[in-house]
């Protein structure tokens, strides 16, 4: 869904925000995020200046530009990969998706149209997707819950790097402004990749209910976020 | 629709059966939609209302940026080591080249096979299950293959396609930003799987597990539009109870997927009942 027409200010003022460097926080059983515990900025690497935008990055990622695949690599993969990880659940499926993403916007960077929204939410759409496919093939999903259940095993031991952000936070700010069935609905949707089907009969809620909880969740998320 | 009333009973629908959006109103589906929280069929509707509702189109823009940030919110630091196996695969891809005004709708553009579903990504020291995943990169080659096949219906020059096979270009349709998917029972055994732009007007189709045929028959794919069916390709002999893929480009309104057993040599109209009837929401 990208047509090609002007964004709104309103997009516009998301996009900027969007574009936040991630700050990753090593959050490990050691030393979770004490003062002074190891903080690393994610580098844009030489893909450009910090805080490039991801959509200038993707116009350079579309001639062929790797040093620009870089800073798009480590802009995106973070948030691709942490959202990828919270719907399939297993740690190496889930590092091949995001891999998957990458390669994709790498494949496809020419086809990436700013008008029509900014490049995190492209990336973030097409990883999204993705992940929600995978998840929904019935196929795969016996084996994907013993690889997890194996897998989850010694990854428990792993550090684990969460992105603690402004973004982070103001995203969590805006979802305790929504109400419990909204937020419901949609980190249900967003982050577990349910229908609202499934998310209707696990909330025993009417479908046509949830359908509308997602979209004015979504809305009030949408303009809580803007206003920052 | 009264608030924390539960739905009725008896709603889940067969698989590959299409969910009609209410016509009334399907803005409701926004928000489910730009979370991929709907049907495939739910998805094709409301992809089809979208494309002349401005103000839909602006709503999903705005809530795309939101659910992005929940993304943001979520994001994880990938292992070391990643990004520079990224970027040795990305050496390896080849970059489709922008839509231009002469692109004609639903051209399949050159690219190369999917290889990188294959990128093995080296764990530190996890053993892991490589088959299953094996097989999924080879099942998504496949696919890829099959939209060249489609090509190939229209015009012996493109018939070249067949032999480059994986050389050639899936991407259009699954890189489509309308890509949908449908599933359906084939009436006689086994499944069928479009996937489908509306934006390209091409599909591809795959079947599984289709009963063998003796070696006079053949299964025959067909587009049934208003104005009557469309031969659409043979379907090619399954492997590994695999069928396809085939491409079909020049959807139009109306049209429905239709498969029929035929003689091999093909028919200009369908001889039997079909065993699928597939509508594309189109």
């Amino acid at each position: 869904m990208w047509p090609r027409q002007p964004s709104s200010s309103a997009c516009g003022q998301a996009d900027r925000a969007i574009s936040t460097e991630y700050t990753y926080v090593n959050v490990s059983r050691t030393g979770p995020g004490a003062p002074g515990a190891p903080r690393e900025t994610a580098s844009p690497g030489s893909g450009g200046p910090p805080g490039a935008d991801l959509g200038v990055l993707i116009a350079r990622v579309a001639r062929g530009d790797e040093d620009a695949f870089r800073g798009v690599f480590d802009h995106a993969a973070g948030p691709v990969l942490g959202t990828v990880r919270r719907i399939l659940r297993d740690p190496a499926q889930s590092e091949e998706v995001m891999q998957e993403v990458l390669l994709e916007v790498w494949r496809t960077a020419a086809r990436f149209d700013p008008a029509a929204g900014s490049g995190a939410a492209w990336i973030m759409t097409l990883a999204h997707r993705r992940a929600v496919d995978r998840v929904r093939s019935e196929h795969s999903a016996a084996q994907r819950e013993l690889r997890a259940a194996v897998a989850s095993v010694d990854y428990d031991e792993v550090a684990e790097a969460v992105e603690v952000s402004l973004d982070h936070e103001r995203v969590r700010r805006c979802l305790t402004s929504l109400t419990e069935l909204q937020r419901e609905a949609v980190t249900l949707a967003y982050y577990r990749g349910y229908t609202y089907r499934e998310v209707a009969e696990l909330l025993g809620v009417a479908v046509g209910t949830i359908k509308t909880r997602m979209r004015d969740g979504l809305i009030r998320l949408r303009d809580c976020l803007g206003v920052e | 629709m009264a608030e924390g009333r539960k739905p009725p009973a008896g709603r889940r629908r067969a698989p590959g059966r299409v969910a009609r959006l209410s016509r009334a109103d399907p803005h409701t589906l926004v928000g489910a939609y730009v979370m991929d929280a709907v049907s495939d069929g739910d998805r094709a509707r409301f992809d089809q209302h979208l494309a002349s509702c401005e103000t839909c189109q602006a709503e999903v823009r705005g809530l795309r940026e939101a659910t992005a940030r929940l993304a943001a919110a979520a994001a994880i630091r990938p292992r070391a080591g990643l990004r520079e196996q990224t970027m040795l695969a990305a050496g390896q891809i080849r970059q489709l080249p922008p839509v231009t005004r002469d692109s004609p709708a639903g051209r399949v553009t050159r690219w190369r096979a999917p290889r990188y579903a294959l990128v093995r990504l080296t764990g530190a020291g996890r053993p892991r299950a490589w088959v299953p995943r094996l097989a999924v990169a080879v099942a998504a080659a496949s696919v890829a293959a099959a939209v060249v096949m489609g090509s190939a219906m229209h015009g012996a020059e493109s018939r070249l396609s067949l032999a480059q096979g994986r050389s050639h270009a899936i991407a259009a349709v699954l890189s489509a930003p309308d890509v949908t998917m449908m599933t359906a029972e084939v009436r006689s055994g086994g499944s069928a799987t479009v996937v489908m732009s509306h934006r390209d007007r091409a599909l591809v189709f795959t079947a599984a597990d289709l009963p063998a045929l003796p070696g006079s028959r053949s299964y025959e794919l067909w587009l049934m539009g208003p104005a009557g069916p469309r031969p659409a390709g043979m379907l090619p002999a399954a492997r590994r109870g695999m069928s396809g893929p085939m491409v079909v480009s020049g959807l139009a309104r109306g049209d429905k997927v239709s498969l029929t057993v035929e003689p091999a040599s093909g028919s200009a109209r369908p001889t039997s009942p079909p065993i699928l009837m597939l509508g594309l929401g189109t």
